[in-house]
């Protein structure tokens, strides 16, 4: 469930960067079209008025192939580093939760519905998930919740968003 | 550093769109296209645009497409030959060595195939529907019929040799072009066998999203 919403911003993410690159591409393409044609023009008729106006029209076309290019690297450079810190953080968080679940006693099973618990299901997709029936899971839950020293699932929740704001 | 090696191959989307672009480019011009033609001398021009921005992003764009990850080193190619002897297999997150000579081996074509094509046809012509190329320079040539005859004389026939020399680089490169495009399609075909799927979906347009 979280995977798919996290999958999606990077669709999007990606298409924003594909988008722009395409744009970068057309201007590079009409960017030299115009240019030969200008080319073209000042072996035929020499220096004029108007070229020089074909000439800023170029230098701006040029100058929109830059900019896109380099709004491309902006944020081909800012996805990476992102993806990066997301990694950074996600494992982090895995071994801090490993570490409190150690520390609390809980065994592997225990473990296992704890996690599914953090991730926000309930007692009948713990069950599903795991093949279990409702009244372990929920019996495994309240010994999870004694251990860590809280009274339900928002509280084991909590325990960790505070050690992330620090 | 083994991170880098180990994480799969993704082309960015400029390198993607250019290498699109120059494959419909050279199909367009290989078999639509007539030879010489307006069309055939604009889809060149836009070739030669695609070709001119994949350039640029050698030089700027990510680490990946940079000339700098690939250089064309023989002593490299010759160290991957060895490792395929030897059945290894290193992931690479650009060009593999041998895969770096054929890019500037197909560049280098095709940009003795535009050079040459724009030295015979020069500008691109506005009118799309105009007749051939050649027909109307034909046209232009013999509109200011004041001129000297015998300068004109000289003047075409200096013209022609160097046209007729370009005329021969454009088709030596192209079919230079056709067996270089054979060989990168048998050497995706072998890596892909060698390495994996990844080499092929890191090039198609939607085969590079995040895997998982």
């Amino acid at each position: 469930m979280n995977g798919n919403v996290t999958s999606n911003r990077m669709k999007g993410r990606d298409r924003q960067v594909t988008l722009v690159a395409a744009i970068a591409v057309v201007q590079a393409i009409a960017a030299t079209f115009f240019v030969a044609d200008a080319i073209g023009d000042v072996a035929a008729d020499g220096l004029s008025t108007h070229i020089v106006i074909e000439g800023l029209i170029a230098f701006a076309l040029f100058a929109g192939v830059a900019l896109g290019v380099w709004q491309v690297r902006i944020m081909l450079r800012l996805a990476q580093r992102r993806d990066e810190a997301l990694a950074i953080a996600s494992g982090a968080l895995a071994e801090h939760i490993g570490h409190r679940f150690s520390e609390w006693g809980l065994t592997d099973a225990e473990s296992d519905v704890a996690l599914f618990a953090l991730k926000g299901c309930d007692v009948a997709e713990i069950a599903r998930l795991r093949g279990a029936a409702a009244g372990t899971v929920r019996a495994q839950l309240s010994r999870i919740y004694a251990k860590a020293g809280v009274t339900g699932q928002a509280g084991l929740v909590s325990l960790f968003f505070e050690d992330l704001l620090g | 550093m083994t991170a880098e090696l180990s994480a799969p191959r993704r082309w960015d989307p400029i390198v993607k769109l250019t290498h699109w672009g120059i494959v419909v480019a050279i199909i367009l011009n290989a078999i639509v296209t007539e030879e010489g033609s307006g069309w055939h001398v604009r889809v060149g021009y836009g070739l030669a645009a695609l070709l001119g921005l994949r350039l640029l992003w050698g030089i700027v764009g990510p680490h990946e497409a940079r000339f700098t990850a690939f250089p064309p080193s023989p002593f490299r190619a010759i160290g991957h030959i060895r490792e395929i002897g030897q059945g290894q297999v290193t992931h690479h997150r650009s060009h593999n060595p041998l895969g770096a000579l054929m890019v500037y081996a197909i560049w280098a074509c095709l940009a003795a195939i535009i050079a040459s094509g724009i030295a015979m046809a020069g500008a691109p012509p506005s009118d799309p529907f105009a007749a051939s190329h050649e027909e109307a320079e034909e046209h232009a040539v013999a509109s200011p019929a004041t001129s000297d005859d015998e300068d004109e004389d000289e003047r075409e026939e200096e013209g022609g040799a160097g046209e007729e020399m370009m005329e021969e680089i454009h088709e030596i490169g192209v079919n230079l072009l056709y067996v270089l495009i054979a060989l990168h399609l048998m050497g995706v075909v072998f890596e892909t066998r060698r390495s994996g799927r990844q080499i092929v979906t890191a090039m198609l347009p939607w085969g590079n999203r995040r895997s998982r």
